[in-house]
Order: structure tokens, then sequence, then C-alpha cells
């Protein structure tokens, strides 16, 4: 099932699908939105006026960090990294969302599997 | 291909950040709708369809600039270092000692157990209701902080501040202690029973009445806002 889901995505959702993405390895950002919309069969799509905001939010909460660099091409990219305090983060996060479905399964039998 | 920077900085003007970080927003920003542009020509898209494509990135500019602006505020930082971490620590170390004092004034004795070190006799200074409350000052320290959305990190520095000051504290004086009577195992053996008395054992109860506290997180009721559509 592929319908986007495009509105009603709490911050938290947002937080959760970045930092689990971060996790893996650093990204900019328009890459990390690709991704999410790739490997969730564009269920989640974040738009820049969605992701940057959200992202220099985080940063500021020194959960990422950010720093430029040249890809082949010349083109400069601002590549994010999950930190010490991100990965900290994100245990709790996924743990507070694995709670939230299954306490939606339980009341209106919508299972997140 | 459109001059992105250009577009960027005309309709976000009034970004309002410090020069050196428009900049860097503006420049990223620009990257980004680039490679937008790119990907939507690349699926064969043409110019001006894939300029409106990319445009669609952002619904208003005004909201965008607004939003950026706030996360970027160093000010909502120190606010939310504050709020998490600083206040409540402050609050709970306050709150130990106030007790501590009170105690004290009220005649509360303390129990001592002497301890032989080679040099001479000291006495280590336990005082039991104190650190019998403290568990539920560790308690209130971490809910504090997790009440203000504060991560583990802070709600565990929440609970475990009177304990940390007095390590601090300890760890401040050692060195002039030593410096000033003279190095021996004596000193040491006193430098280490006031940490294990004043330290080590108030932050194990702290901990024991934080625990609860320090694992889970309140659900964040923010949704993104009216441009903000993941």
């Amino acid at each position: 099932m592929t319908k986007r889901i495009r509105s009603k995505i709490t911050r938290g959702s947002g937080e959760l699908a970045i930092l689990s993405l971060l996790a893996e390895q650093p990204l900019y950002g328009f890459e990390i939105a690709r991704q999410i919309g790739e490997r969730t069969n564009g269920a989640l799509q974040f738009t820049l006026a969605s992701l940057y905001p959200l992202l220099y939010e985080m940063e500021k909460r020194g959960w990422v960090d950010a720093h430029w660099q040249a890809n082949q091409a010349g083109r400069d990219r601002r590549y994010y990294r999950l930190t010490t305090a991100g990965r900290r983060q994100l245990a709790p996060l996924r743990e507070e969302w694995r709670s939230f479905f299954q306490a939606l399964d339980s009341l209106a039998g919508v299972s997140h599997a | 291909m459109p001059d992105w920077k250009q577009v960027v900085s005309q309709r976000m003007a009034r970004l309002n950040l410090p020069v050196d970080s428009k900049h860097e927003v503006f420049a990223e920003l620009a990257a980004h709708l680039a490679e937008t542009y790119e990907a939507a020509r690349a699926r064969g898209l043409m110019h001006e369809v894939a300029v409106a494509f990319t445009l669609q990135e952002v619904r208003s500019w005004r909201v965008l600039a607004h939003d950026i602006a706030r996360a970027r505020s160093k000010e909502n930082f120190m606010t939310n270092r504050i709020r998490t971490l600083w206040l409540p620590s402050v609050a709970n170390l306050l709150a130990a000692m106030l007790l501590l004092m009170m105690m004290q004034r009220l005649g509360a004795k303390p129990h001592l157990i002497w301890v032989n070190a080679i040099d001479g006799k000291f006495a280590l200074v336990f005082y039991f209701p104190w650190l019998i409350a403290l568990p539920f000052l560790g308690a209130a320290g971490a809910y504090l902080s997790r009440c203000s959305q504060g991560d583990t990190f802070a709600r565990l520095t929440a609970a475990l501040s009177p304990a940390l000051a007095l390590i601090i504290l300890i760890c401040l004086i050692a060195p002039w202690s030593l410096l000033i009577d003279g190095l021996s195992i004596y000193r040491l053996v006193l430098i280490a029973g006031g940490l294990l008395t004043w330290g080590v054992l108030p932050a194990c109860t702290l901990l024991i009445g934080a625990l609860p506290f320090l694992r889970g997180s309140l659900p964040s009721k923010t949704f993104i806002g009216e441009n903000n559509h993941a």
C-alpha cells in the first residue's frame, strides 16, 4: 500500500525517521528526503519546507551536527551526522512510537507491521 | 537552470538571522532546490514544469523563514538547556542542601564510623535521615527534567545534581588540602572517605529514586506546521 500520508505527521515521527536514517550513515538534506520517500514507498515525503526547520532544530539540540563537503562534481552539500546525544535519543523515540502503535492497534485494530 | 541561490535569497530576504548563518541557509536550500530541479529534469519534465515542480517544495516562504529563524535561534537553545537541565538541577541541589541544613538545625545527629588510617583516625559522617530522603529528591529532579522534555542525560544530571556538586567541591578542595598539608596516606584515605560519604553514597540513593523516570518520554504534542507537510 503506497497511500501518501501528507499531513498529521508529528514532529516526533519526523525526528525518528531522520535519526534512524542518520544512524546508518551521514547524509545531506536532499538525500535524507529522497531516502525517506523511497524507503517508505512514498508514504512519508519531506518537502524542503518540512525538512530543514526540523534538521536545524535537531542540530540546535545537539542530536546531529553538520559539515560542508563537496561531491565529485564540485557541488557543496551540507552533510548531517548523528551525534552521541542523537544516538541516545533514538532508542527512547523508537520505544515511544512502538507504544503508540500498540495503543492504536488495541484501540482501532491498526497494525504497523 | 535558474539561479536557485538568488531565488532563495529574494524570497527569504526577511530571514532574521546573522549574516553568516543566513548565507549558509540560503546555500543549503538553494542546493536542495537545484537537486530537486535536476531530478525532475532527469524524469523528463520540461524546464518550466520542472521549475514549477521544484517551487512546490515551499508553500509559504514567509512561514519557512519564520520556522528556520526559530529553529536556528540560539535563544531557544539556551531556553531549552535551562529548562531541561539547569533549572531542575539547581532546584534539586537547593532542596537537598536546605533539607540537610534543616535536619542539622532540628538536631539530627550524624552517625559516625571511625576509620583507622595509618597516620591517624578519622570519622565517616552519615546523615541517615538525609540519605533516606534523597531518593525522593532524585525522583523529583528527573521528573522535572522529563516534564520539560529533557533527554536521559539531562534527567540523570538533574537527579544526581546534589551529589555531583559535592563531588566537584571535594575534587576542588582536595588538591589544595594535599598541597598545604602534604601528601600522605592518611590524607588520601580521608579524601576517599569524603567522596564515599558525600558523593558516591548520595549519588546511589538519588539514582534509586530517579530510575523510573530515566526511560521513556512524554509524547511531543507539536504537529508539523502549515507548510510542514511531510
